[in-house]
């Protein structure tokens, strides 16, 4: 009687009470709606990891995408997130165009490092987690509770095999810039600047040279795009388009998605950088 | 363990025109996906005769010095320029020596035949199998990709311009998909007569 | 002689005892690859879907006559390759899926609502995935050709050209030269000014997507026997058509794509 009372009775008026108490409570629990088909064996984390991931077993069947350059970093005129577009299956170059800047809304971004499939498909659901916090409570989600509903949800899954290690970055209620990474260890950290993904060493060497929190918007924007082309450069596994948006006080903007091989000749003839690459046969 | 066929990346391609013969690499040195160089290349010339070398790049550095060694002595002892044919067995021998500890390269000979005025192109296995062909020989990380756009570009008897346009599209639309190869290319376009040698500016990512 | 060859220095020889005595491994394999290839091309008025008929299991030949390309309903193809059984599986299931959405709303699916869809049913099973890589084409609500491409568990992307499966890596830098115009430049302009791809007529298209095709088959053992290829197009004018019942229909279509298949030989060995 009393099981049949808390499925039937309770949930409602719970739900309405918890919908005016905790105001800034961040509800995680699981989606209702979602649910995975499960291969028919003891350890389905054991299998796909034996069927997918190319560092155990090189001769998987499933090739995931990987290889990625993506940064972000606050500075006083708010976000700037950039990332290269290309996806690689082993050395194969499977796409040169990939959005790796996922939309979540207007005033939140995410970023696509890991699995190219989890990351786009968490970040919509968290999209829509946001549209639901904010009809709930009459304001946008802070950028610290969006992230946490997306641990919260990967840490649910930890262990299952999910992949992605992400920026959540944005503007939230009252203009407030937030910066997070997580990644599908569980982690979730704040920070001013990062960079994530196999060419995250070369933009760090570029990012950390010229950052300053207090840089100007076009200061911001070509430290940024400086910061990935010298990854795609040296990294075999980034590369494609740079891609670029900034976030204000009002929500992000998209600044381009620009092929870099002109942006490449461009930095290299006319600035007098990248003097390692040769334009002339004798050398 | 890490394949050293894949370790370093890079390309070759070799193709057959008509009294003319082209061949081409890219510039990379990687140690997996990072890249150390720029400026590698991977076709060196043994008098009228071109070796093309990807694979390992401590091989293809040691091979280039043995046969730059044994051409020489070729050349003393014969009084003459080695020809393609001769290098393409001398190369296959090689390789063979080593049959149970091989070299981790697959190397491609081209050149005109000085006495015949006819092309030569072959390619090879790193145990020194001959794979002569009369249209195009690719090797390297990028093998998959060149055996696709070279099939499709190639016809036969080009003009050298025409083998050189041809050869360049087919490297570099290679090289675009290859993660392991690319950052600049080398051509040789190689007549009876004339050998000329240009820079490909390639994409640096 | 033998020994005249250099030998590696190895420190033990490799033993050819048998094995009975040890524990030996055993593991599920529910996946095969059966190979193939197939390609979707996207225009500004028309979309192209190809493929190889060839279904092979390593060296052996399954059947020669395999589509790949299937008719899913609201004038929309799914390609995929991959495991073949995955495949029809998954073909089938979001043909039915397109069909419900005819009957619960009364109208066609368009190709993008189609294209969130398909990731949906690839990402729900995210733990146990579907073996085969799906290229969705069709006219969108504008008109304009569109190919959405996936990865084995659903992230997806709507993309100009795409080849997919075998011999992938053959046909992929040939269409992005000759379709995409890569590495072209404008003559006499020093290599300064690239080539824009402009929209290829269709017929030039499925010359280039045939070349593409017998140039796999040269190079590539799984790939072979035929070729089916399916357009997108839009459907003639209103006049033109003869039944009233088939335009209404159509006109609940916001792209209003028509589909015409052509089938053709490709080298058997």
């Amino acid at each position: 009687m009393d099981a049949l009372v808390s499925k039937y009775g309770g949930s409602d008026l719970d739900e309405l009470h918890q919908i005016e108490d905790d105001d800034d409570e961040v509800s995680s629990s699981l989606p209702q709606s979602v649910s995975f088909i499960l291969p028919p064996i003891d350890q389905p984390a054991k299998f796909l990891r034996a069927m997918t991931d190319d560092h155990s077993n090189p001769n998987a069947p499933i090739k995931l995408k990987h290889g990625t350059t993506t940064l972000a970093f606050k500075f006083q005129g708010g976000v700037m997130v950039c990332t290269d577009s290309r996806a690689t299956q082993g050395s194969w170059i499977s796409s040169q165009t990939v959005k790796k800047v996922i939309e979540i809304n207007p005033y939140l971004l995410g970023t696509m490092a890991g699995g190219a499939a989890d990351c786009q498909y968490w970040l919509t659901y968290l999209g829509m987690e946001c549209r639901l916090h904010q009809l709930r409570h009459k304001r946008l989600i802070s950028v610290a509770a969006a992230s946490k509903i997306l641990a919260n949800l990967v840490y649910s899954y930890k262990g299952m095999g999910l992949s992605m290690g992400t920026m959540l970055t944005g503007v939230g209620a009252g203009g407030i810039f937030g910066l997070y990474y997580v990644d599908s260890d569980g982690n979730r950290v704040e920070g001013n600047l990062f960079c994530v993904g196999s060419g995250q060493t070369f933009a760090y060497g570029v990012l950390d040279r010229g950052y300053r929190f207090d840089l100007t918007d076009d200061e911001a924007v070509d430290l940024a795009r400086r910061s990935i082309l010298a990854a795609t450069h040296r990294d075999a596994y980034s590369g494609g388009h740079i891609n670029l948006y900034h976030i204000k006080k009002d929500g992000w903007v998209k600044l381009g998605f620009d092929d870099t091989n002109p942006i490449f000749w461009k930095q290299k003839l006319e600035k007098g950088e990248f003097q390692n690459v040769s334009t002339t046969l004798d050398s | 363990m890490s394949n050293p066929f894949t370790l370093n990346g890079g390309a070759c391609l070799a193709m057959a025109g008509k009294d003319c013969v082209a061949i081409a690499c890219d510039l990379r040195l990687g140690q997996q996906a990072l890249t150390l160089s720029n400026n590698f290349p991977k076709v060196f010339n043994y008098g009228d005769v071109f070796l093309g070398l990807t694979g390992l790049a401590t091989d293809v550095q040691t091979m280039h010095s043995l046969f730059r060694y044994k051409v020489n002595l070729y050349r003393l002892r014969e009084e003459r320029e080695i020809e393609p044919e001769t290098m393409a067995n001398l190369v296959s021998s090689t390789l063979y020596e080593r049959r149970f500890g091989p070299y981790f390269v697959s190397p491609v000979v081209a050149g005109i035949n000085q006495r015949t005025g006819k092309p030569f192109i072959c390619g090879f296995d790193s145990i020194g199998c001959i794979d002569f062909a009369k249209d195009f020989i690719v090797s390297g990380t990028a093998s998959d990709q060149l055996f696709g756009v070279a099939e499709g570009l190639w016809e036969p008897d080009l003009e050298p311009e025409d083998l050189f346009e041809t050869v360049s599209q087919t490297l570099l639309n290679s090289l675009d998909r290859d993660a392991l190869a690319g950052w600049g290319a080398h051509v040789y376009i190689i007549t009876k007569d004339k050998v000329t040698k240009r820079l490909l500016k390639s994409r640096q990512d | 002689m033998a020994s005249q060859y250099m030998l590696p220095h190895v420190q033990q020889p490799p033993s050819f005892h048998s094995t009975a005595s040890q524990p030996r491994q055993h593991q599920w394999s529910p996946y095969t690859e059966n190979g193939g290839v197939i390609l979707g091309i996207a225009g500004k008025d028309y979309v192209i879907i190809a493929g190889d008929t060839r279904s092979s299991e390593g060296y052996s030949i399954n059947t020669r006559t395999a589509r790949k390309i299937f008719d899913v309903g609201s004038g929309i193809v799914l390609g995929v390759v991959g495991m073949s059984a995955d495949g029809e599986e998954l073909a089938r299931k979001v043909a039915r899926r397109i069909d419900d959405y005819k009957r619960n709303h009364d109208k066609h699916i368009t190709v993008n609502a189609a294209a969130v869809m398909l990731s949906r049913i690839l990402y729900a099973k995210r733990f146990f995935p579907y073996y085969c890589q799906p290229l969705l084409g069709g006219l969108d609500e504008d008109g304009v050709g569109a190919i959405y491409t996936y990865d084995y568990v659903g992230s997806f992307e709507r993309e100009a050209s795409r080849a997919f499966g075998a011999a992938a890596s053959l046909i992929t830098p040939f269409l992005d030269n000759q379709i995409n115009l890569k590495n072209q430049f404008v003559p006499g302009t020093n290599g300064d000014e690239p080539r824009k791809p402009g929209d290829l007529p269709m017929d030039r298209v499925e010359k280039i997507v045939k070349d593409a095709f017998t140039s796999a088959v040269e190079r590539h053992i799984e790939v072979g026997d035929g070729l089916q290829l399916v357009r997108v197009t839009r459907p003639p004018p209103r006049e033109a058509m003869e039944d009233e019942e088939e335009v209404d229909e159509r006109e609940k279509t916001a792209g209003g794509g028509v589909l015409t298949e052509v089938m053709s030989e490709l080298k058997k060995d």
